[in-house]
């Protein structure tokens, strides 16, 4: 429990953790103090000079957003003397500002004009500047019109902490604005068009460029929900209005380093509504496919599924959730009763890595360790984690690299250890030992031979040094990585899909034929093989271009109609992930939950609501499942042990192409296609 | 206002630039000096009340230095404000010792403002006005003030002692834009600055 102090604010005692500033705290008691600059979680700047406060005893006003509560303070938000030059300020940010809130789409949730309103500012008494800065619009994302710009540098600030360092202050005083190197548009700019930016700027000089005239924020229904669209599983809030979706911005607490989200998260939802989205089942009559019912889909299914018996297979995405999970296990192991039901886990990773996985909070870790993993928010893999392990870099926490190719994170690595990974590892956990920590004697005896270089001796210290270390480990390190954290810190499998831990809590995975064996995937060759089974069911986005060799018959269940779905017998539609409500469980072990936000488009269904027809029309009644029987799942107690210090062999994809194909629908359904479209221009 | 507040000093020092400020003796040049080379330099362009007051302040100290149309007693009013709240309001001392110097030149020489906008400066360095014009008694018409002009507004033929019947030397109004090389140059100290007469004073109070 964090220790709280007592203080005064405007009257009304309150109780603060130490250490929280002025602002948070009053908060707390529901007492406002203005502000433009300040920005939760980020260092304070002090700029705007809105949230002075005095506080007695001081004989000058101090800023609330960089003092921090302390036993017995007294202060006052709103004496005269302040309230003037927060007026004054105001006035004089006005006097620079295109004051057409009756236009502006950021009216309602703008603190100027919230503050204009305040302080009766119809107008500003100052001189009129007008600048007519260009507005950058040429990208369909994010809008910048420099004329709305308070100059509060939130943007600026939240581009530099996640290094991406894209935006810059230009000129001084009056003069100064915000420009990308060269004043270039966004997409000559190295921008990821993660859109931070938008979410940090308070006023409407950075906006969703479809935004303008598709209402303001009092029209929206809010919905918090989850991105199933890579392994980062991000906190997103949804946005909509008249049951469709007008926006998505980062649902993640303001302050955690884990507020972001990518363009495919942010941008991506247009894909719902795309030309490729199924919105009917169909199935294949005289080479072509054509639209059927329900009913005659499922019959046609059932029927080859039951001929077929264990010699039906189904491969899932490991982007669906828990419950979806669930039923598909029961459809394949009682109902088919066949044993081979397997997910793209095993196409990068070895399942019982997920599933040993521990429970953490990047936002507490003051060390990171990343073994043999390279996030990258340019190459767009796992970029939220990539954000993240860099602001907790900027915030302070320590990080090593253990890799044995290059990564662009190591730039902000204290320690970098290239080369053969387990013997990093193994060297690391000699050095603990001899800083006198404790470990296994099994783990001792397997590094005893290890040599121990400068910078296994430096990140060693570190991690000796640390409270909270953590240990992201790519699947296949992951044995390894947990030896480490036997001695100290907590160990996490990172996979490359939203719910690779449900996926594995929930049991879905085979007892028979592996998933590349389905698919007819030759390590290191891909595709070409001949497929284990005659019946095949593919559940999502499936990775695979080609109709798998051999096959008798292909099912193929998706939100969108991609190469393999045109290539199937029957073609199931199913909803999104914004269309069906279920749970899952995230890289970090967090159980989250995922409403339906929207109605799933025209006849599409969510995965289980096929899954239990289907087994109705088989004769079979499932029903959904419950939230006790996911949580009974979910709540396994897991306990690391001793492993060899080896590597898992088999996985051979490139993390970067397999996101991009799981995610094909999206990208070629939403604009992220343009973007696709302007970074292969500027690489050549 | 980008991320970090310094004090990091860029060029001229803050005393500098009053040292040189002070050379000026109408308070309204003195203060607008102060203003435009602490933008230029030492501000740090980092808080509000200061970054955007001094461009404010900048904006009023040449519409009264120039006699804008509609200078009042409103600007003179509103240099005040700027002035109190860069104390109250700036981040660093730097803004603050600014504030003090608006109020300090306003404090001492409110006077001389309020005249400003009647269109007279007493000191005459205001350009906008004031004039220059060539004492036709004094004037030995031997043509440096022609030669010295970059804006050939001075007319006038050199006097030589075979010829008579020469033109003396004029300003030419249009032309002028009171830099004062002539002046410099003038031997007999022949041309004079005065203020130009308002026929109506716009000035309110």
């Amino acid at each position: 429990m964090e220790k709280l102090v007592k203080l005064q604010i405007d009257g009304i005692e309150i109780k603060a953790p130490a250490g929280m500033n002025l602002i948070d705290a009053a908060e707390r008691a529901g007492i406002h103090i203005p502000n433009l600059c300040y920005l939760k979680g980020i260092k304070s700047i002090g700029a705007c000079r809105l949230c002075l406060v005095e506080v007695e005893g001081l004989k000058a006003p101090v800023i609330a957003c960089n003092t921090r509560v302390k036993e017995g303070l007294v202060v006052n938000t709103k004496t005269d003397k302040i309230q003037e030059v927060r007026k004054f300020v105001i006035d004089l940010i006005l006097s620079m500002h295109p004051l057409d809130c009756m236009t502006c789409t950021k009216a309602g949730v703008c603190n100027l004009q919230k503050y204009a309103y305040d302080f009766e500012l119809k107008e500003s008494s100052f001189t009129r500047k007008k600048f007519g800065y260009p507005v950058d619009e040429t990208n369909p994302f994010i809008r910048r019109d420099p004329d709305y710009c308070i100059l509060c540098s939130r943007c600026v600030r939240v581009c530099k902490e996640q290094d991406t360092n894209v935006l810059e202050f230009m000129g001084r005083g009056i003069e100064s604005k915000v420009l990308t190197a060269n004043g270039r548009p966004l997409q000559e700019s190295e921008c990821t068009f993660c859109g931070s930016c938008v979410d940090a700027c308070p006023v409407n000089a950075l906006l969703e460029s479809d935004r303008w005239r598709k209402g303001r924020e009092w029209e929206y229904e809010k919905v918090n929900s989850t991105c199933l669209l890579c392994g980062n599983s991000c906190d997103i809030t949804v946005s909509t209005k008249d049951g469709r979706i007008q926006k998505i911005n980062s649902g993640a607490a303001a302050d955690s380093a884990e507020k972001y989200l990518c363009a495919y998260g942010r941008f991506g939802f247009d894909s719902i509504e795309a030309e490729s989205r199924l919105t009917v089942p169909m199935k294949r009559i005289e080479g072509g496919l054509q639209e059927t019912t329900w009913e005659d889909a499922l019959t046609i299914v059932a029927d080859k599924l039951r001929k077929a018996g264990k010699e039906a297979g189904f491969i899932s995405v490991a982007g669906i959730e828990n419950e979806d999970a669930l039923i598909l296990k029961k459809i394949a192991k009682n109902i088919v009763k066949t044993k081979n039901y397997d997910t793209t886990i095993s196409l990068y990773g070895d399942s019982e890595s997920f599933r040993n996985s521990q429970k953490a909070d990047i936002d507490k870790a003051d060390l990171i360790m990343l073994v043999d993993l390279n996030p990258s928010q340019w190459d767009r893999v796992l970029p939220a984690l990539d954000a993240s392990v860099r602001r907790r870099v900027n915030r302070g926490a320590k990080l090593i690299i253990i890799n044995s190719s290059d990564t662009k994170i190591e730039e902000v690595a204290a320690v970098t250890l290239k080369g053969n990974v387990t013997s990093g590892l193994k060297g690391i956990a000699k050095a603990l030992t001899g800083k006198g920590l404790k470990a296994d004697k099994k783990i001792s005896a397997a590094v005893k031979d290890e040599e121990i270089s400068e910078d296994i001796e430096k990140a060693a210290t570190l991690i000796a040094e640390a409270n909270e270390p953590l240990i992201l480990s790519s699947p296949s390190m992951f044995e390894a990585s947990a030896n480490i954290a036997l001695i100290k810190g907590k160990v996490i499998s990172v996979g490359l899909e939203s719910n690779v831990r449900g996926v594995v809590l929930m049991g879905l995975t085979t007892e028979g034929k592996t998933y590349k064996e389905m698919a007819g995937i030759e390590s290191g060759k891909g595709q070409g093989a001949k497929s284990a089974v005659k019946v095949l069911y593919a559940v999502g986005e499936a990775p695979l271009q080609a109709r798998p060799e051999g096959l008798e018959f292909l099912i193929v269940q998706n939100s969108h109609l991609t190469d393999l779905a045109r290539q199937a017998d029957i073609v199931l539609p199913s909803a999104t992930f914004l269309e069906a409500a279920g749970t899952i469980v995230d890289y970090m072990g967090r159980l989250k939950y995922l409403p339906k936000v929207i109605e799933p488009q025209e006849e599409s269904k969510s995965h289980r609501e096929i899954f239990i027809a289907l087994a109705k029309t088989m004769g079979t009644k499932i029903k959904l499942p419950t939230e006790a029987e996911v949580n009974k799942a979910v709540k396994v107690k897991t306990k690391l042990s001793f492993n060899p210090f080896e590597k898992r062999e088999g996985i051979d994809i490139s993390a970067a192409e397999f996101i991009e194909s799981i995610n094909a629908s999206v990208i070629k359904g939403s604009r992220l296609l343009w973007l696709k479209e302007a970074e292969k221009t500027v690489s050549v | 206002m980008s991320e970090e507040i310094g004090t990091e000093e860029k060029g001229k020092k803050l005393e500098d630039i009053r040292k040189e400020a002070e050379e000026k003796a109408c308070p309204v040049q003195r203060t607008l000096y102060f203003i435009k080379e602490f933008i230029e330099g030492p501000m740090c362009s980092k808080c509000y009340p200061c970054s955007l007051g001094t461009g404010e302040a900048k904006i009023r100290l040449i519409r009264i230095s120039q006699h804008l149309k509609n200078v009042d007693g409103a600007d003179i009013q509103v240099l005040k404000r700027i002035g109190l709240n860069m104390i109250e309001g700036s981040f660093c001392k730097k803004g603050k010792d600014t504030g003090k110097f608006i109020l300090e030149a306003l404090a001492n020489s409110e006077g001389e403002f309020r005249q400003h906008l009647s269109g007279i400066c007493p000191k005459k360095e205001c350009a906008s006005l004031v004039e220059y014009a060539i004492n036709p008694e004094l004037c030995i018409m031997c043509g440096k003030c022609s030669e010295v002009c970059q804006y050939g507004a001075i007319t006038g033929e050199k006097k030589q002692p075979y010829l008579s019947g020469y033109i003396p030397f004029e300003i030419r109004q249009k032309r002028c834009t009171k830099c004062g090389e002539c002046i410099a140059v003038c031997p007999t100290v022949a041309i004079e600055v005065t203020t130009i007469q308002k026929e109506e004073l716009v000035g309110k109070e």
